[in-house]
């Protein structure tokens, strides 16, 4: 990351408001800045990772809105006013959200550089409410890439998740 | 008959999972070994804090690098005209050859890979030169200013036009036992056959990337995303023209590895060293992922010519390979990679007679480099061809013609290296694996299946694994450890061996706690650096946990000694009577806590650091007379898959896997079953999906995600049964007789290409054996289904 | 990517106006298109007009003849569209297939048909569907929409906003996926529409872009069942040859995806 100050900003730069894990920030940003970039370099949330920086590895993923995202193929300029929430927001040691405590407990990653996106997938995945059995899990999951394979212990952190909550309860009635 | 029938995946199994474990009894350690503790890094993975390179926060004034890349596969280079360039908005620097003050080259040996060229280019994407400016954007932008003037030469590109060109790059090699050519002559039955199979690339989630730090006078620190950092830090010193002392390379994690972090991070670590020497800034060097594809070698693609003879039992009486690879413009690792594929053309078999030859390819393409597997899985893959076409010539259940010929339990039979297998288990495995799974009655199931489906059609396939453990260039097995315990009780723990996801640090950290009986959470892991340990070897070959954790063992049992002969003789007892507790220590009829025992033992002056030192013990290898005993020991392993294919598209699926997998005592068995299953995905990646594709002027069109496919969630096989051989225990004296277990299980997805030439071999009722390359797209699958069926028509006019 | 000047018009006059005035400009939306190609410096506009805040491009609306949705709908968005799902299954269905679920999130249905990439989904479902493309200026039947590849009617700096698409009595949509890009390598959209008519769109597969099978259609139109495709084959000299596969392979795949779309009327198939 770097520490990118307002001063060494292009003039082309616009004014926009973005919700940012919680936190209302107004910020300067040059119209061609992702939003990955924007949260890496000059928010310093570093836990969204450029994996291929094309949109086809998942590594970036946020949740845009509640919605997840791929924000190296999104200019932060045109999400003006929306809600972001990234790794760092969905939860902190000792206050972790449940698809982090998933994680842990099914051994869910190796190298971990796929890892904050697949959480924040994953989280986006039960609140879509469309997956209900593991093969839709992987179908629904298949945009995030982790090349050190941990899919199976993916796939079975997301479905505990799941059978938490309502949606595969009643799909199983 | 419903076509896509093939999309309904059923309900599928999964292995049963590890539980992390509790201690074994009340009192005991917390983390110790053989228990399936998490990954030491586990809370920072799922928060987004872990730290990997590119995260670490930059100085004021950092600098950032771009690489500008040769347009030819083959060309000199006439003139090079940077003055637009240099003048570009936000340029600093532009680094040219005549900027180095030290040695042009960043290779492990050769000498052959120059930071930029002299006058000649030897494949599309070669660095030229770099930009140091202000932002990426920048350095990119001002590249693209250059006017290079190129002459364009022949380009040899792929292994065939090598052959034909004779353009070797390293000297051949050969091995032999007995005299095969005669054993085949001499054999009832006889069959020769050729198999092409590609490369792969690493594709590591997070690229390649340095940064550089200037220090004071010659100073130099490093970040690099690097599993060898000695050799980083060699290399840095070298361009620099500086003592290795003056270098200091550090790395924390990686995001994966995969072998393609063992000598190339070295460019761009060079580069980014010396454009903080010359500018006295901070400088960052990090690939974009297209960059990083067309840049950086990949896993050797090869062609390899067998014969065999063999009896009307399937067994083999001689077997001939020639092995043919391509190796790049240069050396890089190719003979090491080459010598292991030579090492695995036996896999498990004894083949009573051989002769086993490599040549190493010149082509004007990246210089290949190490993967996961080192060269094995291509030796191992054109031999389990050639046991399913024994099998198919003969009529024979292809798990019992392989039956037929594995290494016995008892010893006495030699590899074409000459070396003895003492330690074969594989028969006991594979009949394990066959019951298990339902071997025979699904074998049955899936020829009555294809009986009568006409569109869709099933295969099964088999693979025991056999796989050396060593670095085969012997001098390399040694590393270097360095233990800490603080005053408070509280330890330190270093070692050469990096962490890229394998969880090497946590097994190495549960080695310390168990040396001492103190819980895991005492143990410190801390970042590899050249600075506490000097002179290691790339964490590769395996051998992570084997060498380092040997080496951590000895570290913390000098310390351990120290505190056992302070004990004894302060509370006058005999050294057998201090004994190391859970988290305490008898001595005599007293107990003291660990941490108390400490601080007596400060205040009393003794050293409670230490570096320990391993180096394995026995091995060798004669290049001379192709024989020895490179390898310490073998790991074993049994994989059966069942696929499905449609003749119509080519499409495909791998509906099941069961594998068994032997990790001796396993140091930690939640750890080895992710690295089990994720080397079985990534090696059905390499055999099914992922394709590299050059045009025919050198260029590489697959690089990126959009044109380069590796696997994800949905091609996962839909039921996979993975389990730990429960009788696995290592003869020989490993770390606490566990085995290695990073690169054999990819081995394991060959399983899945010999049930997909049995599915496209149904498609022609089993009369003919196809044609099948490596990997096995819906294209190729299809285009050998037509084939097959071609052939068949043409036995029946 | 290169430096670039960012605009928010909130009128389809104002975007009309802005582009004109600008020079060099291009539209985004979901920037799914767009983003990649600027990254790759494919694409370098000077002006960006983000036409995320035109009220014109917003909306779905269904009657008993057609279905309406405004360009900036995005495909999650029409997959998960009650009344688009209940008036053409096979629409809402082959948008939920689209990339992967990130993808869905921001790709809209106006960018995918204004780019006319050769293997996107949705210029096979505007074809077969009969639809018609309305724009700032005018309404333009998908007949004369799609002129190979990339290239379509659109005039510089029209706007696209909104795609209207013929309720049929049946269809179907079946593609094999190229694995690694997920696009198509040979997507077929099969419609019946009312008084008969058949149409049958080819995506991914054509080299000159979205095509229709003529022989198909009429097989169909005599016996709309996959029996009646029996022995109708494309000629591998119109399909695309490249890194992906042959185009006797995307030859071959068109015939079997057909078939599929035929097997599977209301729903939409994805293989890879």
């Amino acid at each position: 990351m770097s520490s990118q100050d307002a001063q060494s900003l292009s003039p082309a730069a616009v004014p926009i408001r973005l919700t940012i894990n919680g936190t209302e920030r107004r910020l300067q940003v040059e119209p061609w800045t992702t939003l990955l970039d924007l949260l890496r370099e000059q928010e310093g949330l570093t836990g969204s990772k450029k994996g291929c920086d094309h949109g086809q590895c998942g590594a970036c993923t946020v949740l845009i809105d509640g919605k997840r995202a791929n924000s190296c193929l999104v200019l932060a300029v045109v999400k003006d006013g929306a809600e972001i929430t990234t790794i760092e927001g969905l939860g902190q040691p000792g206050n972790l959200h449940p698809m982090q405590e998933a994680f842990i407990e099914h051994d869910a990653f190796q190298c971990g550089y796929c890892t904050p996106g697949q959480i924040c997938s994953a989280v986006a995945l039960v609140q879509e409410g469309r997956a209900h059995t593991r093969e839709e899990i992987r179908e629904y999951m298949s945009g995030n890439i982790c090349r050190c394979g941990a899919y199976t212990n993916i796939v079975d952190a997301i479905e505990d998740v799941l059978g938490q909550s309502s949606t595969l309860r009643e799909a199983a009635e | 008959m419903d076509e896509t029938v093939i999309q309904d995946r059923g309900i599928s199994a999964t292995f049963s999972r590890v539980p992390h474990s509790e201690p074994p009894h009340d009192g005991a350690i917390k983390g110790g070994v053989a228990r399936s503790v998490k990954h030491d890094s586990a809370p920072r993975h799922v928060a987004g804090e872990a730290i990997y390179t590119d995260d670490i926060p930059e100085l004021p004034g950092t600098l950032h690098l771009h690489l500008a890349m040769s347009a030819h596969a083959h060309a000199a280079i006439l003139s090079m005209d940077l003055d637009a360039v240099r003048q570009a908005a936000g340029v600093v620097r532009v680094l040219t050859l005549d900027d180095i003050p030290g040695k042009n080259d960043y290779s492990p040996f050769f000498g052959d890979d120059p930071i930029f060229p002299e006058g000649l280019v030897q494949y599309v994407g070669q660095c030229l030169f770099a930009v140091a400016a202000e932002s990426r954007e920048a350095a990119f932008q001002a590249a693209l200013l250059a006017k290079i003037e190129y002459a364009p030469l022949p380009a040899v590109l792929t292994v065939d036009e090598a052959l034909a060109a004779d353009l070797d790059l390293l000297p051949r090699h050969e091995m032999r036992l007995g005299d095969a050519a005669a054993a085949i002559d001499a054999a009832p039955h006889r069959l020769a056959n050729t198999l092409h199979m590609g490369g792969q690339d690493h594709f590591y989630l997070e690229g390649q990337i340095a940064y550089a730090i200037p220090g004071e006078g010659d100073d130099m620190f490093v970040y690099s995303s690097t599993q060898h950092p000695s050799e980083v830090q060699h290399n840095v010193a070298k361009a620099l023209g500086i003592a290795d002392h003056s270098v200091t390379v550090e790395v924390r994690r990686m995001g994966g590895g995969f072998g393609g972090k063992e000598s190339q991070p070295a460019l761009m670590a060079n580069v980014a060293a010396l454009a903080a020497r010359l500018t006295g800034r901070p400088a960052k060097l990090r690939l974009d992922r297209d960059d990083d594809m067309v840049m950086t070698g990949k896993r050797h693609d090869f062609r390899i010519d067998y014969a065999v003879g063999f009896d009307g039992d399937g067994r083999i009486l001689g077997a001939e390979f020639d092995q043919a690879a391509r190796c790049g413009y240069s050396a890089d690792l190719s003979g090491g990679i080459t010598d292991r594929a030579m090492f695995h053309a036996d896999n498990a078999y004894d083949l009573q007679a051989a002769r086993v030859t490599s040549r190493r390819m010149k082509t004007h393409t990246v210089s290949n480099t190490a993967f996961r597997g080192f060269g094995g899985p291509q030796g191992l893959l054109a031999t389990e061809r050639m046991m399913d076409e024994i099998a198919f010539g003969l009529g024979l259940d292809p798990f019992d013609v392989r039956r037929a010929n594995y290494y016995p339990a008892e010893g006495g039979k030699v590899t074409p290296y000459h070396m003895e297998v003492t330690d074969s288990v594989i028969l006991e495995m594979m009949d394990e694996l066959a019951e298990s799974s339902d071997y025979r009655a699904r074998r049955r199931a899936i020829r009555a299946f294809n009986a009568t489906s006409p569109i869709l059609k099933k295969g099964i396939g088999v693979t025991p694994l056999k796989f050396g453990i060593s670095f085969t260039t012997t001098h390399l097995n040694q590393a270097g450890a360095l233990v800490h315990v603080y005053k408070d009780g509280s330890v330190h723990l270093n070692h050469g061996g990096t962490e890229m996801g394998q969880g090497l640090f946590i097994k190495v950290a549960q080695v310390v706690a168990e040396e001492f009986q103190i819980d895991l959470d005492r143990v410190k892991i801390t970042a590899t650096t050249t600075a506490k340990v000097p002179n290691t070897s790339a964490t590769a070959a395996s051998s992570g946990t084997d060498l380092n954790g040997m080496a951590a063992k000895n570290a913390a049992g000098a310390i351990k000694q120290r505190l056992i002969a302070f004990a004894a003789a302060k509370y006058s007892v005999p050294e057998e009577q201090v004994v190391f507790l859970p988290n305490r220590v008898r001595v005599g009829n007293e107990e003291i806590a660990f941490p108390d025992l400490v601080q007596e033992a400060y205040l009393n002056q003794v050293s409670l650091s230490a570096a320990g030192f391993y180096a394995t013990p026995g091995i060798h290898y004669d290049r001379e007379t192709a024989s020895g005993r490179p390898f310490f020991y073998f790991a074993y392993g049994a994989a059966i898959s069942e696929v499905v294919i449609d003749t119509l598209t080519g499409e495909n699926r791998l509906v099941r896997a069961d594998i068994l997998h032997d990790v001796g005592r396993s140091l930690n068995p939640a750890i080895d079953l992710g690295q089990i299953e994720g080397g079985f995905i990534q090696g059905l990646g390499w055999l099914t999906t992922e394709e590299l594709w050059w045009d025919k002027s050198g260029r590489l069109r697959t690089h990126a995600p959009s044109t380069y496919k590796i696997p994800t969630a949905n091609d996962r096989p839909d039921d996979l049964r993975i389990e730990l051989w429960d009788k696995g225990y290592n003869k020989v004296d490993s770390i606490y007789r566990s085995k290695a277990v990073g690169e054999p299980p990819l081995m394991l997805a060959i399983s899945a290409f010999s049930a997909l030439t049995d599915a496209v071999a149904a498609a022609g009722g089993y009369r003919v054996f196809p044609h099948l390359d490596a990997p096995a797209t819906p294209e190729r699958i299809l285009m050998a289904v037509e084939d097959v069926k071609t052939r068949v028509r043409a036995l029946e006019s | 990517m290169y430096p670039t000047t960012y605009h928010r018009p909130s009128s389809l006059a104002e975007a009309s106006r802005l582009f004109a005035e600008a020079g060099d400009a291009a539209y985004i939306s979901g920037g799914h298109t767009l983003l990649p190609a600027m990254k790759t410096r494919l694409a370098a506009p000077e002006n960006l007009i983000d036409l995320r805040h035109v009220p014109e491009l917003r909306g779905i609306e269904v009657t008993s003849e057609n279905v309406s949705i405004g360009a900036g709908t995005t495909h999650h968005a029409v997959s998960q569209s009650g009344a688009i799902r209940q008036a053409i299954p096979t629409l809402a269905a082959m948008a939920g297939t689209i990339g992967d679920a990130a993808v869905r999130t921001l790709g809209t249905i106006g960018g995918s048909v204004a780019n006319n990439d050769p293997a996107a989904d949705y210029p096979a479902a505007v074809l077969a569907l009969s639809g018609t493309i309305i724009t700032d200026r005018r309404t333009i039947p998908a007949d004369a929409f799609f002129r190979g590849l990339y290239e379509t009617a659109l005039e510089e700096g029209e706007i696209v906003t909104r795609l209207s698409f013929r309720l049929p009595e049946a269809a179907g949509y079946a593609k094999f996926r190229n694995p690694a890009s997920r696009y198509p390598m040979a997507g077929v959209f099969i419609a019946r529409h009312r008084g008969g008519e058949v149409r049958v769109a080819v995506t991914g597969a054509g080299n000159d872009g979205v095509f229709r099978v003529p022989e198909m259609e009429a097989a169909l139109a005599r016996d709309f069942s996959a029996g009646a495709l029996k022995g109708i084959t494309v000629s591998p000299a119109a399909m695309l040859s490249d890194i992906h596969g042959t185009a006797a392979y995307r030859a071959n795949l068109v015939g079997v995806m057909a078939r599929r779309a035929m097997e599977n009327l209301g729903s939409a198939v994805a293989i890879d």
